[in-house]
């Protein structure tokens, strides 16, 4: 089996204060900036790594660094501290409408945010009528997206970026989308995905979708990766930790 | 840093996907949207034509016919300073776009250098119009003109690259930027020629050392007047200007290109 994601003492340093507020004005007239320095790491000292195949869920409280783990995988942030390597194309479900520009047409967005994933156009064309039939928006290809419901919006997205052909799939919360008939769905479809040999990677609080998708389970506490071992075990002892 | 072949694809992908759809946004409506490109730069040039030569009066500072001296230098000047100060917005305008595409993320400033290129470049009939109408002859360097696009390009990025990331870190460098900018219009030779307004013959070469737009715009014009030229070494020097910048905006760019992504 290859091994696909493969992390070493990978950490992430933030400012407490999101926005750190530095002005030119102030660093001129006060010769220092005025922004507080106090800094956590989100992530720290994470070290794992994935096989093909297998399907991870990320378990944890809120502001553990779930998401932030998750986006270091995904290359949308730079580590602070070590390294993770991907060996191969990430799909990724977070964010889902972050790439959709609101006075862009459906049919522009799709092509917008399918290149940037690593589509070509000629890949796009095929798969253009699938990507639109999936999110059932066939009324609505040269609509301005802005126009369409919020519902409609992470249809599309999750439609996109399900259609991608990467090994690895990274979900945030994001598993199903949309109304109930559609959120059955798009739970067909990450079957399908994961049948497929796709690599999963994903963060969630339902215990249900965890048990569902995953067979190993990495628990995260302030950012540092506490337990590795099957998700069962995994959710017990996080849940042990919640009720003490 | 290795390049791959991949990379490469990935870029140039990328960049012909985004600098489509800017360019598609902005010549929407076909005509107008072109119109409105242009109309800008013809109207300054017709407004300081008027200051110069009908309210001042002042001696020749510039090659004739005048107006079609300073419509080059305008459009010229304007692709710098649009690129500029819309690279300053490159990453924090898209910050949704840019947070989520695992690009390389420079693509995002680049795209707004090469948009601002192609309007330039549109924008070049209108000249041809102009010099047609005063009847007025080319020269062979002419050939000097992709020098000088080439130049202003790896100008123009280096400058993006490094103002990008620190508008993302400190919202109020656009500020600074666009004052600095407007002092630096005058500072280079636009609406003149260093050839006819340095007050001594040995400060001209001095003047479009220190000032690498003073040379890119006389690449432009030198297929319209060749005596416009500044000696070699002044384009020597302006090379070595833009590449030493573009290197400076890279290393500036991946200094902060983490903090970026945190922040932004």
């Amino acid at each position: 089996m290859r091994t696909l994601i493969e992390a070493n003492g990978l950490g992430i340093e933030f400012y407490r204060n999101r926005k750190r507020n530095i002005s030119v004005r102030e660093i001129l007239f006060k010769g220092r900036s005025t922004a507080p320095k106090e800094t956590f790491w989100a992530v720290r000292d994470a070290t794992f790594s994935v096989t093909e195949g297998e399907a991870v869920g990320l378990v944890g409280a809120n502001g553990s660094g779930k998401s932030t783990l998750l986006r270091l995988i995904a290359g949308v942030m730079i580590p602070d501290e070590g390294e993770v390597q991907v060996h191969g194309g990430v799909a990724p479900l977070i964010e889902l409408t972050g790439g959709f520009q609101g006075e862009m047409t459906c049919r522009e967005n799709v092509y917008l945010t399918g290149g940037l994933h690593g589509l070509s156009k000629e890949a796009i064309d095929d798969r253009f009528d699938d990507i639109i039939g999936f999110a059932e928006l066939e009324d609505f290809i040269d609509t301005p997206f802005r126009h369409l419901s919020s519902g409609m919006k992470v249809r599309l997205g999750f439609s996109v970026v399900t259609t991608l052909d990467e090994p690895i799939l990274l979900v945030d919360e994001v598993l199903a989308v949309g109304d109930r008939k559609f959120q059955e769905k798009c739970m067909l479809r990450m079957e399908e995905l994961l049948s497929g040999n796709r690599t999963l990677f994903m963060v969630s609080h339902s215990e249900i979708n965890l048990t569902r998708f995953c067979t190993r389970g990495i628990y995260l506490r302030h950012g540092e990766l506490v337990l590795d071992a099957g998700i069962e075990e995994t959710l017990k002892a996080y849940n042990e930790d919640l009720d003490r | 840093m290795a390049v791959t072949v991949s990379e490469l694809a990935t870029w140039r992908r990328v960049l012909l996907l985004l600098v489509r759809r800017d360019l598609r946004l902005r010549y929407a409506g076909a005509w107008l949207g072109y119109v409105w490109s242009v109309l800008d730069p013809l109207m300054m040039a017709l407004v300081y034509a008027f200051v110069f030569q009908v309210l001042i009066g002042v001696r020749k500072i510039g090659e004739t016919p005048y107006i079609l001296y300073l419509l080059v230098g305008m459009l010229g000047w304007n692709w710098f300073s649009s690129a500029v100060t819309e690279g300053c917005r490159s990453l924090t305008g898209e910050a949704k776009i840019v947070r989520s595409a695992n690009v390389p993320r420079e693509i995002w400033v680049a795209r707004t250098v090469v948009s601002k290129m192609f309007e330039f470049l549109l924008a070049l009939p209108v000249v041809v119009l102009f010099a047609v109408y005063y009847q007025h002859g080319v020269n062979w360097r002419l050939a000097l003109f992709p020098l000088g696009l080439l130049l202003q390009f790896m100008l123009s990025f280096g400058v993006a690259l490094i103002v990008a990331p620190l508008t993302v870190l400190a919202d109020d460098v656009q500020r600074v930027v666009r004052i600095i900018l407007r002092m630096a219009f005058y500072l280079t030779p636009v609406l003149y020629s260093l050839n006819h307004v340095a007050p001594k013959q040995h400060w001209i070469p001095i003047a479009g050392k220190l000032n690498p737009m003073a040379g890119i715009l006389t690449l432009y014009r030198a297929g319209l007047w060749q005596q416009d030229l500044l000696s070699w070494h002044v384009y020597v020097f302006t090379t070595v200007m833009s590449v030493l910048v573009l290197v400076l905006g890279h290393l500036v760019f991946k200094r902060f290109e983490g903090t970026v992504l945190k922040e932004i």
